[in-house]
């Protein structure tokens, strides 16, 4: 748990650490290293805040650094924290501090409730918390009576930022979520696109089977492929016997009429009486569209067509 | 050790993702692939025993006997000559009007039977149909 790490307080006084926890610490700075402001904004969502961030601070900051900012919401207002991620970096790496050991990074302002006593900072600086801020005053002001206090793990505010760049990454955090986002869609897709595959498989099988109990005469492989082929046979052959006979009935019409029709298992004739030239030629063009055999009877307008099946 | 390869948090998050994008693509290619060699044969199978199926649905028709028999009763006894011995028909329609002729034609050519012979010729008003067939 990030909240479980000790919690160190960056100032300016602090001295060099010899060494940090192996398992990482989280840090909370003074504002020594950020400006704060309270503004009560009729925003609802952080997001929102964050963007109208940078407005609020214009004529603050410097305008030679590049400020990130943080936002929270407090009771009544909102409270923004403008801060610059290259001066605490090299800060923290100046005091012995190595990124990569750094869990998470707060800010003495959020935990601003629990400093009911100022924290030493060094020989001459304390912390205090004045009226809801934090502030860095010297020591010399503070009261007699005034017990200072130290900040422990309890002081661990529950929203902290990880301090980017504190790894070696080449890639940043946002960078790989989203990546590692799209890898793992694409993932899942092909998972579900597989186990489709799958399914499509066992339907068939199954398919397969029920048919099989409902002709188990088809078993046989062999049984079914004779079947197959006698039937596909006496299919192709009676089809075309068929469309041949709807064909021919095609070339009935007014002024043609069928007189005669011969059909077996390798041939065909029919015979059509045409009342007229138009008629005979118009059947002509029926037959030549069919590729049928055409002759034309001698001293009329009939017409035999014919052909092989 | 933990701290080192905390450093490298990012790199390992996306090379584990990679490597869960490289798993489902090893699967589904694997699926895919038995789909197309085990379940395509699976699928021609099926294909091919549906056909058989329905080839031998209308043409090895039980009850094709029954049907080729209605054809008798189509029109009046006194017009046909019929002669059935087991699976083979042969019949002789004579003085058809066209409506008469034209049923017959519609029934002949809606029977599963193998067409031997056809015989249609036309004598000024009537038809004469002269039919073959066996099953």
């Amino acid at each position: 748990m990030e909240n479980d790490k000790p919690l160190i307080l960056i100032h300016s006084q602090m001295k060099y650490l010899s060494s940090t926890s192996p398992e990482g610490v989280n840090i909370m700075l003074t504002p020594q290293f950020y400006t704060t402001k309270r503004e009560s904004l009729p925003v609802q969502y952080a997001y929102q805040a964050k963007r109208i961030a940078p407005s609020l601070f214009e004529g603050l900051l410097e305008d030679t650094q590049d400020y990130k900012y943080f936002v929270q919401k407090e009771e009544n207002d909102w409270l923004f924290i403008a801060y610059d991620t290259e001066k605490i970096k090299s800060f923290l790496t100046s005091k012995g501090l190595p990124l990569a050991n750094i869990s998470k990074m707060y800010f003495a302002e959020q935990s601003s409730a629990l400093f009911k006593a100022p924290v030493l900072l060094g020989d001459n600086d304390a912390l205090v918390n004045i009226d809801g801020t934090m502030t860095v005053i010297p020591q010399m002001v503070l009261q007699a009576d005034e017990k200072p206090i130290k900040i422990n793990k309890s002081f661990t505010p529950k929203k902290g930022l990880a301090l980017e760049g504190r790894s070696k990454s080449l890639i940043s955090n946002t960078e790989t979520y989203t990546l590692a986002a799209i890898l793992v869609l694409f993932s899942v897709i092909y998972f579900v696109e597989g186990s489709r595959y799958g399914g499509d498989d066992a339907e068939q099988e199954a398919e397969m089977r029920l048919l099989l109990e409902n002709y188990p005469s088809l078993e046989s492989n062999y049984k079914r492929e004779s079947i197959a082929s006698k039937y596909k046979m006496i299919d192709k052959k009676e089809r075309k016997k068929r469309d041949v006979i709807k064909t021919l009935s095609h070339m009935i019409f007014k002024g043609s009429t069928l007189t005669s029709l011969t059909l077996n298992d390798k041939t065909f004739q029919a015979q059509f009486a045409c009342a007229d030239v138009s008629t005979s030629n118009k059947v002509k063009d029926l037959a030549k569209k069919e590729k049928f055999n055409i002759s034309p009877i001698s001293k009329s307008n009939d017409l035999k067509i014919g052909g092989t099946l | 050790m933990i701290q080192e390869l905390k450093a490298y948090k990012n790199e390992i998050i996306v090379a584990l993702a990679l490597l869960l994008l490289l798993i489902a693509l090893v699967y589904k290619q694997g699926k895919v692939s038995s789909v197309n060699s085990v379940g395509s044969g699976a699928n021609s199978s099926l294909q091919e025993l549906k056909e058989v199926i329905a080839l031998k649905k209308v043409w090895g028709d039980k009850k094709i006997t029954k049907k080729v028999e209605k054809l008798q009763k189509i029109v009046t006894p006194s017009k046909v000559k019929w002669s059935l011995k087991g699976k083979k028909l042969t019949a002789t329609f004579k003085n058809l009007s066209s409506q008469e002729f034209n049923r017959i034609m519609i029934k002949i050519m809606n029977l599963a039977v193998e067409l031997q012979k056809l015989d249609v010729s036309k004598t000024e008003t009537s038809y004469q149909v002269e039919l073959k067939c066996k099953w």
